[in-house]
This record gives structure tokens, sequence and C-alpha cells, in this order.
């Protein structure tokens, strides 16, 4: 019981409270990128979910079970970028596959989640917060992923809103786009200090 | 002095677990890989993958893709698109043509880069010396930086955009090198001014008309040696040539070297009429004319 206790506080801490996005500041390059329209954002938030769940989850295996038994921390950094480019490999093949619109749309957006410093950045929160199951990581990474997923959809579904909206013409664009995620960002940041 | 040897002896062992590590490691990855492109192969129209081999594969864009593997993709999808690549010309055209088996069109005739403007350093008149941002973008924005509101400012944003090394000043004067221009565009984007214009070579010296000057006659003689004062002369001549808006301008598409088009250059009082292209003639200093004196 503790332990689902545990693992669900995990899970809302870092969707909500400690959302990458809204409180971290890190993957914001496709979070203003690609949130043009709903579905593509919800697309590249369901590609970014998967990307840091296998991620998160095989750097935490490599960097307790190779490196900390080597003690080579030191090459965390590079370990972690080189399973990060694997896995965007293995998602672009399997869309190119399955999902060849999907996959058109994205363009140069999907082998640059490789650049997506979310991903890198939640590896390194992961070892940084010395999380010490592996049940407890899969949760985070895959929790990650969700609070990305939900930061894009939010604001895809603003801006489509905005298309229609009357802005002022010196606003239309990226400033209006900008303040919004300002704004965003300080109703998230109400959640702050509620759990870890 | 043993110490010293021991720690070496510690750091290349250290180094040397790092490296086997990091081999294991990237060997791990690279099977699944391989594993994963096998099993997830996609099956891709061989013509694409032709057609991109004959590309050029500088990713220039003047096709309107982003990038020759695009364009590819596009020209197969669509061979209304063939002829697009100005870099690779007629003759990446025929390839892409014999892959597509299509036969060739019209567009065969390359597009090159045109400065519709011949004035150098010591033809042009200037109110002032410039001393701001040295970029032609920026000197634009300056009212008055020299007299002429439409000719080369000379600070040379074309010569940055050229991948191809085929535009330099010269004496203040955008000149471009025809043994190199691919007809990318990406001049006719730099100049803030509009004086480039892509023009199809139908010979491989074209006859152009080297001024964009809208200003009445005698305004732009007073700025400028070789400029176009509009008097129609050219336009006597033959009916390639029509003066609006005090411009002489050019079917370039319909130009033939005859008689006709030859007389009209030498009856141009500014010789603003001239040969481009990887020969082109010398043209004349401004202003010798044979035939009309000159004031």
């Amino acid at each position: 019981m503790e332990t689902l206790q545990v693992l669900l506080l995990a899970f809302v801490s870092i969707v909500i409270v400690n959302n990458l996005v809204f409180t971290k500041f890190l993957g914001i390059c496709p979070y203003l990128g690609v949130s043009g329209r709903l579905d593509m954002a919800f697309g590249m938030g369901c590609a970014v979910t998967f990307v840091v769940t296998l991620a998160g989850t095989l750097t935490w295996m490599i960097n307790n079970w190779v490196l900390a038994i080597l003690h080579l921390e030191v090459m965390k950094y590079v370990c972690f970028i080189l399973v990060i480019a694997g896995a965007v490999q293995l998602v672009e093949m399997y869309l190119r596959k399955f999902f060849p619109s999907l996959y058109d749309s994205f363009g140069i957006f999907l082998p640059l989640i490789t650049t997506n410093c979310a991903i890198l950045g939640l590896c390194l929160f992961i070892d940084l917060w010395s999380i010490k199951s592996l049940l407890e990581t899969v949760v985070l990474s895959f929790g990650a992923g969700i609070g990305f997923t939900m930061a894009i959809c939010i604001m895809a579904g603003i801006r489509e809103n905005l298309e229609l909206a009357d802005v002022p013409v010196c606003l239309r664009g990226a400033p209006i786009t900008l303040i919004t995620a300002g704004l965003l960002t300080l109703a998230f940041m109400g959640f702050a200090g509620m759990i870890r | 002095m043993m110490t010293i040897l021991a720690e070496i002896t510690e750091l290349w062992q250290q180094a040397g677990l790092a490296a086997v590590t990091m081999v294991g490691l990237g060997a791990t990855f690279a099977l699944v890989l391989l594993i994963a492109s096998i099993k997830l192969k996609v099956q891709v129209d061989p013509k694409i993958e032709q057609v991109y081999e004959a590309l050029p594969k500088i990713d220039c864009g003047a096709c309107g893709f982003a990038g020759c593997s695009s364009y590819a993709k596009g020209v197969v999808a669509n061979p209304e698109l063939l002829g697009r690549c100005s870099p690779g010309g007629s003759e990446v055209a025929n390839k892409i043509a014999a892959i597509l088996s299509l036969s060739m069109g019209q567009s065969s005739v390359p597009a090159r880069a045109v400065v519709h403007c011949r004035s150098h350093t010591e033809d042009k008149e200037f109110y002032a010396s410039y001393t701001g941002i040295p970029s032609c973008t920026a000197a634009n924005a300056v009212a008055n930086v020299q007299a002429c509101k439409f000719g080369c400012l000379g600070f040379g944003d074309c010569v940055q955009a050229c991948k191809f090394d085929a535009l330099h000043m010269i004496d203040g004067l955008a000149t471009v090198d025809y043994e190199k221009c691919t007809g990318c565009t990406a001049c006719v984007k730099a100049c803030p001014r509009n004086l480039i214009e892509m023009v199809p070579f139908t010979h491989e010296n074209m006859m152009v008309v080297a001024c964009r000057s809208r200003e009445s006659g005698k305004i732009t003689r007073s700025m400028c040696k070789v400029g176009c004062i509009g008097c129609g002369l050219c336009a006597k001549q033959t009916d390639l040539f029509t003066v609006q808006d005090n411009v002489a301008r050019m079917a370039y598409d319909r130009y033939e070297p005859d008689q006709a088009s030859e007389t009209a250059m030498y009856k141009c009082p500014t010789g603003v009429i001239v040969f481009r292209g990887k020969n082109a003639p010398e043209p004349r200093p401004a202003g010798e004319k044979p035939q009309t004196a000159k004031t």
C-alpha cells in the first residue's frame, strides 16, 4: 500500500507540480514549435512520452547497474545521450512504418526529439533525486512524458483558439504565444510546494 | 617517481574501462537498431531514390522544397515539377526525365542571376559617407546613403548569401561569376533593393538592361553616369524593349542575338544595355557614343 502511495505521489508530482515544461523550462523548443495544431501536438506528446519512458528507464538501468558498479559516473552524459539518440531512431522507424502521415507532418521535429532537453533533463533529474527503485523510475519517466503531452496539448488548444481571437496586430504570432506560455507557467506555479 | 607512474597506470586502466563500456553500450544499441531497421523496413518507391541520386544534393532550396530528398519525393509524385532544380540545370532534369520516362519540355533553359545595375563606385553620386552597419539591408533603411535609390549599395549582402562563391563586389558593384552561378536564388532573396533577378539564359551571353532606376531621365543622369534615362531609343529598334516608369525593360525569354537588338545596344546613350554571361564582351565605357553627342 505504501509503495502504491509513493508511486502515485511521484506521478502527480512529475505531471503537475514538477512539470518539466512549466517549472523546469525544459523542452521549450517543441513546446512552441509543434503546438500549432492539436492533433500534431498530441502526436508529438505521444512520441516524446514513448522516448522519455524508454530513455528514463534505460538510463537508470545503465547508470545503476553498469556505471555505478564500474565507478564511471563521469560518463553518464555521454551514455544518456547515446540511449536517447537510439530511442529516437527507434521511434522514427516505427512511426515511418505504421504512421506515415504523422511521420510526414512532424518533419524535422521528430529527429529533433534527440535534442529535446526535457528528456536528458529528466534522466539527469532521476539521477539527481537519487531514485532507488526501478518501478519509481518507470512511473516518473512515464509521468514526465504525460506532463509534456499535457503541457503541449493545453498550449495547442489555446493557440488554435487564438487563431480566431482578435489579437492586436503587434502581438500576433510569436509574441502572443510567448505571453500565453508565460501565463500558463504562472498558473502552474500555483501547485509549487504541494508535493516534494 | 613511482607514484606518478602508478597514477598514470591507474588513469589508463580507467580510460580503458570507460572505452570498453562505451563500445559495449554502443554495440548493443547498434544491434537493436539494426534488427529494428530490418524488421521495420519501409518500401520506398525506387524511383524516389534514383531521382535523389541524380540530384546535386546541396539542399539549396531553389526548387521550393526543403531539400533535395523532399524535391525527389515531390517530383516523382507530380512530374510537372520537373526542371525546378536550377543548380542541376538541364543535365539533371534530363536524368530525372529518363528515370520517370518523361519527355523534356521547354524547362531546360537555366536561370541565372543578373544584377540590374552596372554602376561602379566612380559612376555614382553619394550625398554622404555611410559609416553604419556594413550591410545593404541596414544601409537601405537609411535614406539617401547614395543618390540612386535603386542601384547597388555595394555592401555585399548577396555575396554573403551566395553559397557557391559566384558573387563578388568589384568596385562597389555586385558582379556575378557565371562560371560558378547555379541559379539557386539565394542572392535574389538577400538583395534589399530587389536588384537581382533570375533571367532565363537562352543563350550563353544574355543581353540585359542593367538598371532599375524609375526616376526621370534628368534626375537619373544627375545621380549616375550609367543609369537608364528612359529615352526609348532601344524600344524604337526592336519590340524586345519596352519603356515603362522611365526605365527600359526587356523580354528576356524572346531574346535572339540579331541585328536589331545589337543596334539597340549601341544606340543606348548611357550604355545600360550590356551582355551578361560566361564570356560576356566588355561593355563599352559609359557615355562613349558613336552617334549622338552627349552633354
